[in-house]
C-alpha cells in the first residue's frame, strides 16, 4: 500500500516537473530574443553565444518536459533536468558573487524573481528529478 | 566506463543535439543576424513599412562610445534617466517623442550616427524611438539591445542627474 502510494507520488512529481519544464521552455521559445537578453545579463557568454544558448536551452527544457510527462525515457529526462538545473544554479551563484542585478530568466522574461528564490526552486526541481531516478533504480532492482 | 553511465552520456548528447537542431533550425535567421551584427529578430511589424534601427552589442557600442562617433539617446522616462544613464546620453523619452524628435532634429544634423537605448532586451522603447528617428530623416540609427543594465553591469561610464 505504502509502496503503491509512493509510486503514485513519484509519478505525480515526474508529471508536474515535466509540465513545469514544458511551460518554461514554451515561454522562452516564444521570445528567444528576450531570453537572450536574460542570458546576456549574466555576462558569461559572448554576444552571439547568448543568442545560441537562447535558441537551444528552451528546446532542451521542452524535450525533458515531454519525456518526463509521458514517462518514456523518464530517467534520461530526469538526468538532463538535474544537469540543467545545476548549470542554472552555478550561473546564478556566479552572478550573485559578481554583484550583478539579474532577472533569472527562468520563466517569464523580465519577471524579477529574487535569485535566492530561483536557486531554491531549482533545488526543488533537482529533488523531484532525483526522486524519479531513485524510483527508476528501485524498479530495476525489484 | 560502466554501460549504464555510457548510456546516460549518450542520451544526454542525443538530447543536446536534437535541441540544437530544432533550436538552430527555427532561429537560424536570428542567429545569422546576431553573428553578422545585423538586424536581430525585428522584422517590420505588420503592414508598416517603417525602416527599423539596427541592433548593436555591448562591445560595438563601447567602441562607438570610446571613439565618440555616435550620439547616445536614452529613450526611458526622465526619472529613470536621472537615476542613471550612459555618460553623455541625451534624454529623449519615447512618450514625449512626438514633440522632442522635431526639436532634436532641429539641432542635430541628419548625418549623425545615433545609438538609442532603454532598459535592455525586453524593452522595446529604443526600437520604437529609433523608428521615429529614422522616419525623421536620420540615416544611421542603431539600438543597443543590452541597454542601460548591460552598460552599467559592465561598469562603463555612467552619469546621474537630469539633463
Amino acid at each position: 500500500m505504502t509502496s503503491g502510494l509512493l509510486k503514485h507520488g513519484v509519478a505525480i512529481a515526474r508529471i508536474v516537473l515535466g509540465a513545469i519544464f514544458l511551460y518554461a521552455g514554451a515561454l522562452k521559445v516564444a521570445d528567444p530574443k528576450a531570453f537572450a537578453g536574460s542570458i546576456e545579463a549574466y555576462r558569461l557568454l559572448p554576444y552571439f553565444g547568448n543568442y545560441l544558448a537562447a535558441s537551444i536551452i528552451p528546446w532542451i527544457e521542452i524535450i525533458c518536459g515531454l519525456v518526463l510527462v509521458t514517462g518514456w525515457r523518464a530517467k534520461l529526462g530526469a538526468t538532463v533536468t538535474i544537469l540543467l538545473n545545476l548549470v542554472f544554479i552555478a550561473a546564478m551563484v556566479s552572478a550573485i558573487a559578481r554583484g550583478l542585478e539579474i532577472d533569472c530568466g527562468c520563466f517569464k522574461q523580465g519577471a524579477k524573481d529574487p535569485p535566492l528564490l530561483a536557486i531554491g526552486r531549482d533545488l526543488v526541481f533537482i529533488a523531484m528529478a532525483a526522486l524519479v531516478l531513485w524510483q527508476d533504480r528501485r524498479n530495476a532492482t525489484d | 566506463m560502466k554501460p549504464e553511465v555510457k548510456q546516460s552520456l549518450l542520451g544526454i548528447i542525443v538530447v543536446v543535439i536534437l535541441a540544437s537542431m530544432i533550436g538552430i533550425g527555427l532561429n537560424w535567421k536570428l542567429l545569422a543576424n546576431a553573428w553578422s551584427g545585423k538586424v536581430v529578430a525585428k522584422s517590420p511589424a505588420g503592414s508598416s513599412q517603417l525602416a527599423i534601427p539596427l541592433p548593436l552589442g555591448l562591445m560595438q557600442v563601447k567602441e562607438l562610445f570610446d571613439k565618440k562617433e555616435a550620439i547616445f539617446i536614452d529613450s526611458r522616462d526622465r526619472n529613470t534617466y536621472a537615476a542613471g544613464h550612459i555618460k553623455g546620453a541625451i534624454s529623449l523619452p519615447l512618450l514625449e517623442a512626438g514633440t522632442l524628435v522635431a526639436e532634436f532634429s532641429g539641432r542635430i544634423p541628419n548625418n549623425a550616427m545615433l545609438v538609442v537605448y532603454c532598459n535592455g532586451y525586453a524593452c522595446e522603447d529604443s526600437v520604437e524611438l529609433g523608428k521615429q528617428l529614422l522616419a525623421a530623416g536620420y540615416a544611421t540609427v542603431y539600438y543597443f539591445d543590452g541597454g542601460f543594465p548591460a552598460w552599467r553591469d559592465a561598469r562603463y561610464p555612467t552619469a546621474g542627474g537630469k539633463q
